[in-house]
């Protein structure tokens, strides 16, 4: 009963901050000195042309009209069209949806799993070799600069070495070669995912292995650990079955409050390596003036963080009773 | 006072981590000062307009230039000692307005509280939750050009949630304490309150607290810098990654790639490393307790 | 419960490792296997995707590269000699100046879908364009007050007035099939913003008249076109050259960044990088073997740009001072490398009908002290006065401090705005340039690199700005441009004139040589706008980039050079596998 009051009331909350970023962003382009006319620098385009074309693409009109066919739009689903695709946003953003999805989730995935992991032996060597060690290599990979780190994985593993493709997420032998079947487009999206996963794998696993090293070395002091002890038990099987089950559980929350910290190294990530996906299409129109694509991929990403935020506090929640306001 | 800054000195000794990121961040902070010297012995040696009249394009590591020179004839040495200042600047400005804002509004949540409490403190979860950089991005396309102190502004702006929290628990507990009871009965009014007899309790812990959380901004005006949407007037680390990959020199000249993305990771990581080592010295449940163990 | 999960998880994580090394392993095999390319397609870089196939829409060089190979105009520029050459057309359009009629006959050829090209698509385009006021093409038919199509080869254009530039610009609009278009026409006819619709429209499968027609588009990745078995040209003659095209099919490649396309050329992966070369790249691609390198010229123009609306840059004396002192020799040896070529005109030299070579030339042939004493007797006797002269009484050069005007107050500081560095290099070195040697000069000038955005912003929009460095990297080679950048009429919010340069006798000759149907005539009149706009200079013409292009040897052979590059009609219509 309690629990579903709260989520009702967390949904509430993340739909006004929806409606707030919604008008917020509205107002900022709207309010914007560059626009997108201006930015075809063309010596045929004359300014009857620029100013037809103004027109046609609406902007000239006063900006209450604008907002309410804004508000109108969005909620019958029209986001309009991009000013330089030509395209529907919606197009757009579905085919670009997929890529990051595949990237970001995987790398997540990869890095709390493996975070984990290497957290927990870490806690149990505490104050040895193998726990400076990880707990050093977690700071600095941790606090390496993404873009940076992406540009020299290129240039080692992509240029000096050739083993991996330098940018792009397919190559079109492979997928204009009408035998090719869906394994090897697959394994040829794999193939180019390795370095673009393994820079985000670099920089986010370090965080996941010190959350999990502190709230294991807390969790083992825990009363049920000695009495866990006092029943003779095998200390793997105390670790691994009793203590780091709910050790893990701050890892959890940590994901979903690091999610703003991992969208900005997707994003940068995405365009180093050219990765099509939602983050670098928001960089390029951002670039480009294209307001269209620029507000419906920001909003896209806006979205993807508010409603985390709320699964991630509702499963904390449901997992901790004591969490509940 | 004196007691407990020895004190809190003596632990903080006892950090390796804590020691390393001083060191490192005295190393940076000296970098910031020799930025001045290299311009005031040749004009040519200027990061942002310096022209060596012999060296037009990228070239390795010499004598007259110790880090080689970027796709312009520019001395790459020079605009990574100005890239250590621009980092500090931001840094600093972008913490020190962060704390500002943070105080203030948590002050003013914590002292106020039912509706204003709420109403902050919902404003701050929502903007805790933004992407900093992709906000900026959007804003920088709003504004067209962003110069180097709107930049530090925006990321300011996003950075107070986590201090004002933290001032607002401090706040709710001094709020009960008798000092403020009998300034109340003084008939002093809030503003006076919180400003005068609140703040100087909060302040310490504030400063302490976002002091070494300056990475953020240094980081995020790094990466606008690299994605092309900081100030093209000055000459930041990330601003120098930008270059030397957008012209193509980022196979050929590791001299150039290396340098400012190692600056970027390492102060990072000397602010972080003194970061935890504060958390020590101010939280005494994190001290090392290896004497027990 | 919590048992299993940390048993699976740990047993998992183990399966993706594994999975993970043998995807690897399969793949590296699989990868070998599949490069074992189709024989005669040939593989271009591109640096970015074209935004659109649209060819209205198509404002972008890279969505023209792409739609240019498909939409067909009636005359095209012949490689060698920059003439305008029949190609939809049979035959040069003939002019009737009594009626003011141009009659063009239309060569026998089809659409890509087998139907016949025939004069009503060419009436169709036109009537078009008019219509909706497709903008870059409205302003090239909006003279045009009759269509008439007496055969199925022959169209007749009535002008409203002379107009000089129609055959070079009306008659190179690419035509398009009126079976494609009338639908979505139509259905655009019934929206309240028509031409947005137009626009907007995403054309899946063009309908091709030329060499090569769409196959398939893979968003964010390659773009691949196929040869066309309707294609006019093929097996035919036109100057001189025999027409394939002989190869199966082009595909596109989108690399995000210079670096990538350069690594898959050396690497093989594909032909040619279809753009310039950076400076940075050259030595190295020189070096290797299986790299050839094209040099060209290229049709483009970069400036210094003064507003001459309001102080300092309102008095031309000022303005040819600055001229004087540009480096020439600087900027070509040093800051392009080499890789360009001086401009003392608007025109690029590069067109050479149209090209001036009689023009005033500042400071050519003199050393920067030379230079530094012209411009000092320029601006000394134009009443401008120093604090500290940079030529003192001994006639020897120093470093000049305070320029003052001539009424007396000291000049205030300006700025020259440029694009930032990673955009352009060579304009945002020039314009630090600039403002080192204005500064010898005791001039306060400050380079400011600013995003380009922002920068156009101020400078075409709202007239803000002191001086800036700007370029055209692709003229058109009819110089009709000259009038469009120094009209008066044209200074206004987002208008050409920049400057804001008003001279009403330009206005008078350029105006006569928009209507000089006479070509010598329309020349005589070019020059003389030429002269008049250097003897001004409200712009600094300050060089020409030559464009460096590198192609892999030892497949392909038969690469056109021309004017704007070796990617061009010609080279894909005669490139042969070897």
């Amino acid at each position: 009963m309690e629990l579903r009051r709260y989520i009702a009331r967390r949904m509430i909350q993340v739909i006004i901050i929806f409606f707030v970023i919604l008008t917020v962003l509205f107002l900022l382009f709207r309010w914007a000195p560059g626009d997108p006319v201006s930015m075809m620098v063309d010596p045929d385009m004359t300014q009857e042309d620029a100013e037809i074309l103004i027109v046609q693409l609406g902007l000239d009109q006063p900006i209450g009209v604008q907002y309410f066919i804004y508000i109108k739009n969005f909620f019958t689903g029209h986001f309009g069209f991009s000013f330089h695709y030509g395209e529907p946003v919606v197009d757009i953003i579905w085919n670009r949806l997929p890529n990051t999805i595949l990237l970001f989730t995987t790398s997540i995935i990869l890095s709390a799993f493996v975070g984990v992991f290497l957290g927990k032996i870490a806690s149990w060597h505490k104050g040895k070799k193998t726990d400076s060690l990880m707990t050093i290599g977690a700071l600095v990979t941790h606090t390496l600069f993404l873009p940076w780190l992406a540009l020299i994985l290129i240039w080692v593993f992509g240029y000096k070495f050739g083993w991996f493709p330098i940018n792009g997420m397919i190559s079109e032998e492979v997928w204009l070669d009408p035998e090719a079947g869906f394994i090897a487009r697959a394994i040829d999206v794999m193939y180019h995912m390795v370095l673009p996963l393994f820079t985000l794998f670099l920089i986010h696993f370090g965080a996941y292995l010190l959350i999990m090293r502190s709230s294991m070395l807390e969790t083992l002091k825990e009363d049920y650990i000695l009495t866990a002890r006092a029943k003779g038990l095998e200390e793997k099987v105390i670790r691994d079955h009793h203590a780091a089950p709910n050790a893990a559980l701050p890892v959890v929350t940590s994901v979903g409050l690091s999610l703003a910290f991992s969208i900005n190294g997707g994003a940068l990530t995405e365009t180093v390596f050219t990765w099509p996906g939602i983050g670098r299409e928001l960089v390029s129109s951002v670039s480009q003036n294209d307001y269209p694509l620029a507000l419906a991929c920001f909003l896209m990403i806006a979205g993807v963080v508010l409603v985390s935020n709320l699964v991630v506090d509702v499963l904390y929640a449901y997992l901790d009773p004591r969490i509940r306001y | 006072m004196l007691a407990s800054f020895l004190e809190g000195w003596s632990i903080f000794r006892q950090n390796l981590l804590g020691k390393i990121g001083l060191v490192l961040l005295i190393i940076f902070a000296l970098m910031a000062v020799c930025s001045y010297i290299p311009p005031w012995i040749n004009p040519m040696y200027n990061p942002m307009t310096g022209v060596d009249p012999a060296i037009t394009s990228c070239t390795p590591p010499s004598l007259r230039h110790w880090l080689g020179t970027d796709f312009m004839g520019r001395d790459i040495l020079s605009q990574l000692l100005a890239g250590a200042r621009i980092a500090f600047m931001v840094g600093i400005s972008a913490a020190v307005m962060s704390i500002v804002l943070g105080v203030s509004i948590g002050m003013t949540a914590g002292y106020m509280g039912r509706f204003v409490d709420t109403l902050l403190m919902r404003l701050a979860d929502m903007i805790m939750v933004m992407p900093t950089l992709l906000v900026v991005l959007l804003l920088s396309a709003v504004f067209g050009q962003l110069s180097i102190w709107t930049i530090v502004l925006i990321i300011a702006l996003f950075r107070w949630p986590g201090v004002s929290r933290i001032i607002r628990g401090q706040t709710l507990s001094l709020k009960q304490r008798p000092f403020i009871e009998a300034a109340k009965v003084a008939g002093a009014s809030h503003f006076r309150i919180i400003f005068v007899h609140i703040m100087p309790n909060v302040l310490p812990l504030a400063f302490l607290f976002m002091t070494f959380r300056v990475t953020s901004a240094i980081i995020t005006e790094a990466a606008l810098a690299f994605l092309g949407f900081g100030d093209p007037g000055t000459v930041s680390w990330g601003m120098m990654l930008q270059w030397v990959w957008k012209t193509g020199h980022m196979f050929q000249a590791p001299y150039w790639l290396l340098p400012p993305g190692i600056c970027i990771s390492l102060i990072t990581l000397s602010f972080y490393m003194l970061g935890r080592a504060m958390d020590e010295v101010l939280d005494p449940r994190l001290r090392k307790e290896d004497q027990t163990d | 419960m919590p048992c299993i999960n940390a048993k699976q998880r740990r047993s998992s994580c183990r399966w993706v490792l594994i999975l993970a090394c043998a995807t690897m392993l399969i793949t590296g095999s699989l990868f070998i296997a599949s490069t074992a390319s189709a024989a005669n397609i040939l593989k271009m870089g591109l640096l970015q995707e074209p935004k659109t196939l649209n060819v209205w829409r198509a404002s972008d060089r890279w969505s023209r590269k792409v739609v240019g190979l498909m939409y067909q105009p009636l005359y095209v520029r012949d490689p060698e000699t920059l003439k305008l050459i029949p190609w939809l057309a049979a035959e040069p359009p003939q002019f009737d100046e009594k009626t003011l009629c141009y009659t063009v006959k239309i060569r026998p050829a089809k659409w890509s879908d087998g139907t016949e090209l025939t004069s009503e698509d060419v009436a169709f385009t036109a009537r078009f364009i008019n219509e909706f006021k497709v903008p870059r093409y409205r302003s090239k038919w909006n003279f045009v007050k009759k269509i008439e199509t007496p055969d199925k080869h022959t169209v007749k254009f009535y002008l409203k007035e002379p107009k000089a530039i129609f055959v070079s610009r009306s008659l190179t609009t690419p035509i398009v099939q009126k079976k494609e278009w009338t639908k979505l026409a139509e259905e655009a006819r019934k929206t309240k913003k028509p031409l947005k619709r137009l626009l907007n429209e995403k054309i899946k499968r063009p309908v091709s008249s030329g060499p090569f027609v769409l196959k398939e588009w893979r968003q964010g990745t390659f773009l691949y076109l196929q040869k066309n078995k309707y294609f006019f040209g093929t097996g035919k003659k036109i100057q001189g050259r025999l027409l394939g095209p002989y190869i199966d099919g082009v595909i596109f490649k989108i690399y995000g960044t210079s670096d990538a396309s350069i690594l898959s050329l050396k690497k093989g992966s594909i032909d040619m990088f279809w753009w310039g070369i950076q400076p940075g790249y050259i030595e190295d691609l020189r070096a290797n073997p299986d790299i050839e390198l094209f040099q060209n010229e290229k049709s483009a123009l970069y400036y210094m740009g003064f507003n001459v609306r309001k102080a300092p840059f309102k008095d031309v004396n000022l303005r040819r001072a600055v001229a004087t002192l540009v480096d020439e020799d600087f900027i070509i040896k040093r800051i392009l490398q080499g890789y360009g070529i001086r401009m003392y005109s608007i025109v690029p030299p590069g067109n050479a009908f149209w090209y001036c070579p009689d023009v005033p030339r500042y400071g050519e042939g003199l050393d920067r002290e030379a230079r530094i004493k012209k411009a000092f007797g320029i601006l000394r006797d134009a009443g401008y006065t120093w604090e500290v002269p940079p030529v003192d009484e001994s006639g020897k050069v120093v470093n000049g401090e305070g320029i003052k005007l001539p009424d007396g107050k000291p000049m205030e500081k300006f700025t020259i705005l440029t694009p930032p560095a990673d955009y352009d290099p060579h304009r945002a070195m020039c314009g630090m340039m600039m403002q080192e040697w204005l500064r010898m000069l005791g001039v306060p000038a400050y380079s400011k690199p600013m995003a380009f955005g922002a920068l156009l912003q101020q400078v075409k929009v709202r007239h803000d700005f002191d001086s800036f460095i700007l370029g055209y990297g692709s003229l058109s080679l009819d110089p009709d441009y000259l009038r469009n950048f120094f009209i008066s009429t044209n200074d206004k919010k987002r208008g050409w004139n920049m400057s804001g340069y008003n001279n009403p006798h330009f206005d008078k000759i350029a105006n006569e040589s928009a209507s000089a149907m006479n070509r010598d005539k329309r020349r005589s009149l070019i020059w003389e706008m030429q002269k008049i706009i250097i003897r001004d200079v409200p712009y600094i013409p300050l060089y020409d980039p030559k464009l460096i292009e590198a192609v892999r040897k030892g497949r392909f052979t038969g690469w056109v050079q021309m004017l704007g590059g070796v990617g061009n009609l010609w080279s894909f219509c005669q490139l042969k596998p070897m």
